[in-house]
């Protein structure tokens, strides 16, 4: 536990149940390509929250990432990559060990990978290399620190926020978290709380004094994850100094928080999308919807906004990285956790469904050395990572993840594709309340089943043909009748696999 | 210096001082104990608090400096333990609308009905809300001092009470020794 945890944290972190056991499954075993002497680097870069279905390198009508789409030229990219979940927790384990919410089961808020899966991560599977990672995110931060054992380089979550406590961490270095703890307990206002009666008010007056001075360069309010505020270019620039000074070679994992809400962007792009007259198709309003559809809208003309901003510094990145020289010997994965919504009166991703704009992420690959672009249309999933980069690295192949090689670094094989959405399910026992998807080359079933609202029946499925209706208007679940059947029997077979560890 | 305060008096202060902080992050950190064991373990837990009660020391010895200094805009011909009396009389109600103010958010619970129609009947809620807590406080802090200049047996009352807790306090300072040890040996 190398993170402050505040009061609000230790509650959620009380519903974490003991962890279980791990069903073992084989994979794909390829041989590695020969490497040589100097083996490649590799650095993840993940933007929060970063939907494929808004970026206009994957087809949107605004230019809301001009800079990716410039580089793409010179990339591998994946157009049907699909995340493992519909939020950070399970969307993140999913990336990092290579296997689906169902058998890593984080699937609730602050879970964490079973305890076998702890020592079975993209990390683990590095060894040898340098490993670092660093998350504005505290769900990944909660997973990092399970995988902290493989991680020579766990940079602290405050280190990279604009008011960081750094100095506790250097005064208490040998008990660097419980001394955070102690500190955030009795210094940080959470919910106008804290130990301290008067330093607490003084330090909060403080924090919003650096906060206010930004106010200016972000009209909607400075980034922020509850009250940490942070600036986006401090981690485009930590990566910028530090990546080149690094121990090659070097595999590092970073998070950034934006564009997940709140959309504050930068000024330079506030207001860009507002009066544009672009309308998204309508759709209709669904059952777990949260939001008016006017609201939806506006929000996301912000997360719009948002993106422009997340695209420069991500220009900004790749520009001193390849001055750097750097990216003549490394892998650039540039992705995210999972998608957002604004349409169908739902905004975010916190809701039972699995549509597109949640579960569609992007993927691209920046091979040293590569000049063109190569597009991908085989669907892939987020799990396919960890092999991939082990084959391309000449590591040896991961025996515990479900994903396989992508291509075109192997051939595309015929399988299913899979999704979770389990948060109020208990973590070890069978999904009682969660949403299952299936992907089957252009066909996409999805299974809802357990929600209090779905009524009586309890059950709601849905099949769309991705390639024939990519917005999902027309649900044929009612019209194949065949193929629906064949595919919920194979959702519910592999369902059923994955909890057969946890039935009674 | 001897004329404003005496070594005694100095330190009678300090304990004053520390009292309420104390006794806020000792009650809390208690309440907070199991939520750290379920998360980490009981040593780790421990840990936590001993780190609060190390801040909540320095803390002390912060708002302690700082009713000394102004303790020196109190009449020059007042004696020394008067003096102390007054500046940890203050600090004392201080702390208790700190607590106050805490205690308003961590339970959650609004102000009566018949208050907030009051509020809102006025046309300026907002600044009706703060001249009425201004005076509130205000009100708070001038009686205990008016009694005070006027009445030798309030004084000796208040003198009396803080003797009290300044014991008290001293049990806390003891708990900052054994935390300071606890953090000591987290450390090696």
């Amino acid at each position: 536990m190398k993170q402050s945890l505040s009061r609000r944290e230790f509650l959620k972190l009380a519903t974490v149940l003991p962890l279980g056991l791990l069903l073992p499954r084989t994979l794909t075993k390829s041989l590695p390509p020969d490497q040589g002497a100097t083996r490649p680097n590799v650095i993840i870069i993940v933007f929060d929250a970063l939907s494929a279905h808004n970026l206009s390198l994957y087809g949107y009508q605004r230019e809301t990432m001009p800079n990716l789409s410039r580089l793409a030229e010179r990339a591998l990219i994946y157009h049907n990559h699909f995340a493992g979940g519909n939020f950070t927790t399970p969307a993140t384990a999913s990336l990092l060990t290579g296997v689906y919410p169902w058998t890593h089961r984080a699937f609730r808020f602050y879970g964490k990978v079973q305890e076998k899966l702890a020592q079975k991560s993209l990390f683990h599977a590095f060894e040898g290399y340098h490993r670092f990672a660093y998350s504005h995110n505290p769900l990944v931060v909660t997973l990092l620190e399970q995988f902290s054992s493989a991680i020579e380089q766990l940079i602290p979550q405050s280190r990279l926020m604009l008011t960081n406590d750094s100095l506790i961490q250097t005064l208490f270095k040998n008990d660097e978290d419980i001394a955070t703890v102690g500190w955030t307990r009795t210094i940080k206002r959470e919910d106008e709380f804290s130990y301290s009666l008067f330093l607490s008010h003084i330090y909060k007056r403080l924090k919003q004094k650096k906060v206010e001075k930004l106010q200016p360069e972000f009209p909607r309010g400075v980034p922020h994850y509850s009250d940490n505020y942070f600036l986006l270019e401090d981690g485009i620039d930590w990566l910028r100094d530090n990546l080149p000074l690094l121990p090659q070679p070097f595999c590092g994992y970073f998070h950034f928080y934006p564009p997940h809400a709140p959309y504050n962007t930068h000024r330079e792009f506030y207001g860009r999308f507002e009066d544009d007259g672009w309308q998204p198709p309508e759709k209709p309003i669904d059952l777990f919807a949260n939001r008016t559809a006017e609201r939806t809208l506006d929000m996301r003309t912000q997360y719009d906004e948002f993106l422009l901003y997340v695209d420069r510094e991500f220009g900004r990145l790749f520009a001193a990285l390849e001055t750097s020289g750097l990216l003549d010997n490394t892998w650039l994965i540039v992705t995210s956790d999972h998608g957002e919504m604004f349409e169908r009166g739902i905004r975010g991703h916190l809701t039972p469904v699995l549509y597109q704009p949640v579960i569609h992420i992007p993927l691209l690959i920046f091979e040293p050395g590569r000049t063109s672009r190569l597009d991908i249309r085989t669907p892939t999933s987020a799990i396919d990572l960890l092999p991939t980069l082990l084959y391309l690295t000449g590591q040896p192949a991961a025996s515990w993840t479900e994903g396989h090689i992508l291509p075109p670094f192997a051939d595309p094989a015929e399988r299913n594709l899979y999704a979770v959405q389990a948060r109020y399910s208990e973590p070890l026992r069978p999904l009682s309340e969660a949403t299952l998807m299936l992907v089957q080359g252009d066909h996409k079933l999805v299974r809802f089943f357990g929600y209090k609202e779905l009524g009586s029946s309890r059950e709601r499925i849905e099949l769309y043909n991705l390639r024939r209706d990519p917005e999902e208007l027309d649900n044929l679940y009612p019209k194949e009748k065949e193929l629906s059947r064949l595919l919920l029997a194979e959702l519910q077979t592999a369902q059923e696999k994955a909890d057969a560890p946890y039935r009674l | 210096m001897t004329t404003y305060y005496t070594r005694q008096s100095l330190w009678s202060l300090f304990l004053i001082c520390a009292f309420p902080l104390h006794l806020w992050t000792i009650v809390f950190g208690l309440i907070d104990m199991s939520w750290t064991t379920v998360r980490t373990n009981l040593w780790d837990a421990v840990g936590v608090l001993s780190y609060a009660l190390i801040f909540t020391f320095l803390e002390s010895l912060i708002v302690w400096l700082a009713a000394t200094l102004l303790g020196f805009l109190l009449p020059r011909h007042w004696d020394a333990e008067r003096r102390a009396m007054m500046m940890g009389m203050l600090v004392l109600i201080a702390a208790i609308w700190a607590m106050a103010g805490s205690l308003y958010f961590l339970l959650g619970k609004p102000f009566p009905a018949f208050v907030l129609n009051f509020l809102a009947r006025s046309g300026h809620p907002l600044k009706l809300l703060l001249a009425g807590s201004g005076a509130l406080v205000l009100f708070t802090f001038a009686v205990p001092l008016y009694l005070s200049l006027r009445s030798k047996r309030f004084c000796k009352k208040v003198q009396e009470g803080l003797k009290n807790l300044a014991l008290l306090s001293s049990v806390y300072i003891a708990l900052d020794a054994v935390g300071l040890f606890i953090v000591i040996i987290r450390n090696l």
